[in-house]
């Protein structure tokens, strides 16, 4: 993780005006159970979107529904104006529980990708160490993943989504499991990859400041089941210094959208389960 | 599955932690040399019946004549345990290639599942044994016959526990495979298989075990000339009790190092260097 790669980058090439992931109307139950109520929302190519949202809100399953591992109850989500069937090589995720393989090692834990692809040997460790070292596992290339920690597993998950460079990546809270410091570094990198790249990227995080730092656009979603309660574009310049008012102005501006929607559900709940408690007793 | 133990394991390291590691190793051996002193002393001075019980130093040396060439026939031990070792790893070879894509197949399709449980709980605690006289009639006494049996013997349990392997299996992990673009091919050989490895192992362990014993009976009744089970057999007809004992001792050291040194190599090799927790 190199500190010297904060370039001064003024304007990015600026996310594309094609919108890259359309989703219409998308609504998701488990059983009887409904997670997503009405999600609409277009993604144009290029753009890093962030989404947030209370806890068990239906963000995840959000992610897996454009990753293609499940199927909308209703509603229409495309990719490139196709409709999404099922996972592709041009979307890479990386999972809240990072889910490594634990029979290999981390260097072919990042390879993986490109192992699939048929690529070089050599030209897929080429690759893969490029990431491990921007993601300081450098020394680690022969760990299995049972000896690593869980940091340490979060940042072989983000290096393996990022070797094999799809086209969209879908990123479940990835720096989750990372100190302050370490999450700092894999911001910036992070950002560099995107403005050098050009990936769309879609980002679930809990972090209000993480996200009006990295995002160009960041949803916000109601409390279950889910709807988008708030789309606010962030028109800052890259790198962001988290001290400029115009964040902090945007920042406050989430957190208070966010507060609200937590605030309000959690009072329906209590209600709820005062009521039942009511009728129980 | 694939649970990680880095932490969790410790019954399987306190064995050797010296000098309680030294102590235990000592009675183990105490164990299994002391009894065996003790029927050569008891046999030498005919405490108890030198006939029925020959004393161990007569039945090693018996076995010592029988492994070399003026053995009746010439190296007879080494035909006896090469043909049993033939028929077990052939058997077990099926057991665990058609066990294992069975087993893939019933835990990848609930319906499969809703279908086959039912029958496979039926078949597997029939003891192999009893399908020898079946086969014998069908195959007849031939090496095809006691193959099958360790098939059987061990195919069971192989499915069974794959079966329970791929249900155990994290859904994700095919997942990351699908997203990198993988074959059906691939993600076979790359991730179910290596996923259900600690349970490949149990399986195969168990399924050994199974095999191993129910083989030695086969032998007994459906081998001509070669094996173990033959070869206590046929000694029981001429009450060869050296070479019965011998034949017992060889059985349990070939099943001994089948299950524990072989397999816990391959544990070692596999599992053990990921630290991923082996089903038990
Ligand atoms: N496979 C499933 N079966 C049943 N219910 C599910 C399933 N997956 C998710 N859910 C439910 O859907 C809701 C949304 O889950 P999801 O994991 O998407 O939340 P999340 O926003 O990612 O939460 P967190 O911030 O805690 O990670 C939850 O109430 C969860 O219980
Ligand atoms: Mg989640």
């Amino acid at each position: 993780m190199s500190v010297d790669t904060a370039r001064i980058l003024p304007l990015r090439n600026g996310a594309g005006t094609n919108p890259k992931i359309v989703a219409k109307n998308i609504q998701k139950y488990f059983g009887n159970v409904l997670a997503m109520e009405d999600i609409s929302c277009s993604i144009n190519e290029r753009e890093f979107v962030a989404i947030i949202g209370p806890s068990g809100c239906g963000k995840s399953t959000f992610l897996y529904l454009i990753a293609g591992f499940e199927k909308a109850s209703h509603g229409e989500l495309l990719i490139n104006n196709v409709p999404i069937t099922g996972p592709g090589p041009d979307r890479g995720i990386v999972f809240q529980e990072f889910v490594l393989f634990p029979w290999l090692t981390v260097l072919r834990n990042v390879t993986l990708g490109l192992d699939i692809k048929g690529v070089q040997r050599q030209e897929a460790e080429e690759r893969a160490r490029k990431w491990i070292r921007l993601t300081g596992l450098s020394g680690f290339e022969d760990a299995y993943p049972s000896t690593l920690s869980g940091g340490m597993k979060q940042r072989v998950a983000i290096a393996r989504a990022l070797t094999y460079d799809p086209e969209v990546l879908l990123l479940d809270e990835p720096f989750g499991a990372l100190d302050v410091q370490t999450k700092n570094y894999m911001i910036q990198d992070l950002q560099n990859l995107w403005l050098e790249a050009n990936r769309t990227i879609v980002m679930i995080t809990h972090s209000v400041s993480e996200a009006v730092q990295l995002a160009d656009r960041v949803l916000v979603l109601s409390s279950r089941p889910s709807r988008i309660i708030a789309d606010v574009a962030i028109k800052l310049p890259h790198p962001r210094d988290l001290r400029d008012p115009l964040l902090r102005r945007h920042e406050d501006e989430i957190t208070a959208i966010l507060s609200a929607e937590v605030d309000k559900a959690m009072s329906l709940e209590r209600q709820a389960s005062a009521k039942a408690e009511r009728r129980g007793s | 599955m694939s649970v990680e133990t880095s932490d969790v394991r410790l019954e399987r390291y306190d064995l050797s932690t010296a000098p309680f590691g030294a102590m235990v190793g000592i009675g183990r051996a105490a164990l299994i040399v002391v009894p065996l002193i003790l029927w050569e002393l008891c046999s030498r001075f005919g405490l108890i019946n030198g006939f029925l019980f020959p004393p161990p130093s007569m039945i090693l040396y018996k076995l010592w004549v029988q492994s070399g060439p003026i053995g009746n026939p010439p190296y007879a031990i080494w035909w006896h345990v090469a043909y049993s070792m033939l028929r077990l790893l052939s058997g077990i070879t099926l057991a665990v290639g058609i066990g294992t894509l069975i087993g893939v197949a019933l835990g990848m399709s609930r319906r499969a599942r809703l279908v086959f449980q039912p029958i496979i709980s039926i078949l597997m605690p029939v003891p192999t044994l009893a399908w020898t006289p079946v086969l014998l009639l069908l195959i007849g006494i031939d090496n095809r016959t006691t193959i099958l049996v360790v098939f059987l013997a061990a195919v069971f349990e192989m499915i069974y526990i794959v079966a329970s392997g791929i249900e155990m299996m994290n859904v994700k992990m095919l997942w990351v495979a699908q997203s990198m673009g993988a074959t059906r091919w691939q993600i076979f050989w790359r991730v179910i298989i290596p996923g259900i490895f600690p349970y490949l192992i149990t399986g195969t362990r168990l399924g050994t075990g199974y095999a191993w014993r129910a083989l030695i009976a086969a032998e007994m009744l459906a081998a001509s000339s070669y094996g173990l089970g033959f070869m206590i057999y046929d000694a029981s007809e001429y009450m060869n009790m050296d070479v019965i004992y011998g034949g017992v001792m060889l059985i349990a050291v070939l099943g001994y190092v089948l299950e524990n040194v072989l397999i816990g190599k391959i544990e070692a090799a596999t599992t053990e260097k990921w630290g991923v927790l082996n089903e038990r």
